[in-house]
């Protein structure tokens, strides 16, 4: 089936495009805090000619990457730890419940006193903030694997290693991808945050100050090329969940029957 | 002795954290000034308080916050009651509302900074932004979802539009509503934060990173510990409205 062409929503947009251009030029002086969308448009062009978006796109990345990958890391291995044993998680349940409610960029400026102003400061607040999701969405995953599963394995005499690797992880992973998922958004959050609140290079500080140097047409772009970023990323992801995802869906889709 | 699953043992892994947090400090095994004992922050968070200073603070977050929020509830539910209801509305908003919702929050910071100036305008304008998607998209999937036996069983009652709408849909959404109203607290949190942390003399985002520059840890530690304070209390009050608010609704799809 080919997918349908989404004419009413293209035409929502273009109109809208059209109108923010004729108030912007109409209006007196909203050209200067609103440019109009045409000159947005040509300014991107611009930046992305002369290599000053990319480079504070690649400080960008590689802050977001890092972070990503550590609080995956972080949160799949704590999560899978957690969720296989009451006991432990009771040891750690108050300490979460203390930390999980405080908002994560509270913790920047800890992060600065400790880490300093530079990539590992973002990196490590980022992985504070992105492994919550994905500890707290592992650890329901591992809780709440079919008992017939383990048992299963049991009876087939499956060792407690490979029955983790084998069977509760892939039945877990469904919950394991959302908490992925969910992360990313925050990740690109608290990159671009911490990086407003400190730093010289990165989308976040770029942004901020083409604001404070007044420079207000690149500034909306490089805003444009954020939602592009975050909208490739997320696409991105579910292009993968769906491909690693498959053989669960084709696994359960069988009880249905 | 075998331990035993219970409340206690988190809160004696909390106490022993704590204690050997505190004995490092005297002890000087770690850099006094970052980490200042565990008792210093504590009278330092029983000064902030009893001066009245970290309330003030934390009261005008409190009512950007609840600005901002109230907006995108109400803003966030009736278009996303909308778009779940009427088939065109959705497919005229998709695509904004999908490229709107790819942009990271903070980013939209400068431009309220450039439209609003730095005042509360620019932060409830922010905690506005990033509230109403989380708001709108589970409205909107929540009238979706509802039961067409409902919608037929209201038509055949003689229910208007409009009467259909606000004693049938939006209840029978109200889970999912809900759902995205408590994502959205914890949203509007962190952008009171952030956007507190970037451009402001006041509230707590601003008291925390102030007081890291100036070097005030002990403070900087006590305004976290209220921050988490302040998230635990709102979500523990949200959980509990909520429970109330949908209580019919579990009594109903229970019996069902």
């Amino acid at each position: 089936m080919r997918p349908r062409v989404p004419w009413l929503g293209l035409a929502v947009l273009a109109g809208g495009l059209a109108a923010w251009e004729a108030l912007s030029r109409s209006v007196p002086g909203l050209g200067d805090y609103v440019p109009p969308a045409s000159r947005v448009l040509l300014t991107l062009g611009g930046i992305l000619a002369n290599g000053e978006l990319a480079a504070h796109v690649r400080a960008s990345l590689v802050r977001f990457a890092g972070g990503y990958a550590l609080a995956a890391a972080l949160g799949v291995g704590a999560g899978v730890l957690l969720g296989s044993s009451r006991l432990l998680y009771s040891f750690v349940e108050p300490l979460v419940e203390l930390l999980r409610p405080m908002p994560s960029p509270a913790t920047i400026p800890i992060a600065i006193l400790f880490f300093g102003i530079g990539d590992e400061m973002k990196i490590v607040v980022t992985a504070y903030a992105c492994t919550w999701p994905i500890l707290l969405n592992t650890l329901d995953g591992v809780r709440s694997v079919d008992r017939i599963l383990r048992r299963t394995a049991a009876t087939f005499r499956v060792g407690r290693w490979r029955t983790l690797f084998q069977v509760v992880i892939p039945a877990a992973s469904p919950q394991i991808a959302t908490g992925l998922r969910v992360s990313l958004a925050i990740a690109l959050i608290l990159v671009t945050t911490s990086e407003m609140v400190v730093a010289n290079d990165g989308l976040g500080f770029y942004i901020l100050d083409l604001q404070r140097s007044f420079r207000i047409p690149e500034m909306y772009a490089a805003i444009l090329a954020l939602a592009v970023l975050g909208y490739l990323l997320n696409r991105g992801f579910l292009a993968l969940d769906g491909w690693a995802m498959a053989w669960h869906r084709g696994a359960t889709r069988k009880e249905l029957l | 002795m075998i331990w035993r699953e219970s409340r206690w043992n988190g809160i004696a892994v909390l106490v022993v954290l704590a204690l050997s947090w505190e004995a490092a400090g005297r002890a000087g095994w770690v850099h006094r000034l970052f980490f200042p004992p565990v008792s210093r922050i504590l009278a330092s968070f029983a000064a902030l308080v009893a001066s009245g200073e970290v309330l003030r603070h934390v009261g005008v977050s409190l009512w950007r916050a609840a600005l901002g929020y109230a907006l995108a509830a109400l803003v966030g539910i009736a278009l996303g009651v909308a778009m779940g209801y009427w088939r065109r509305a959705y497919e005229a908003a998709e695509i904004v509302i999908e490229l709107g919702r790819a942009l990271p929050p903070p980013a939209i910071i400068p431009v309220a900074i450039v439209l609003l100036g730095i005042e509360d305008a620019m932060k409830v304008a922010v905690i506005f932004f990033s509230c109403a998607f989380p708001i709108l998209v589970n409205t909107t999937d929540g009238v979706r979802a509802v039961d067409p036996v409902l919608l037929r069983s209201a038509r055949t009652f003689g229910l208007g539009e409009g009467e259909t709408i606000r004693k049938v849909i939006v209840p029978a959404a109200g889970p999912f509503i809900m759902t995205g109203l408590r994502i959205a607290l914890a949203i509007a949190l962190i952008l009171t934060v952030i956007s507190e942390m970037v451009g402001a003399t006041s509230g707590i985002g601003y008291f925390i990173l102030d007081s890291q520059r100036s070097f005030r840890i002990p403070q900087m530690y006590a305004g976290m510990l209220v921050l988490a304070l302040v998230g635990y209390l709102l979500n523990r009050a949200f959980l509990l409205a909520d429970a109330r608010l949908m209580a019919w609704h579990r009594r109903v799809s229970d019996s069902a």
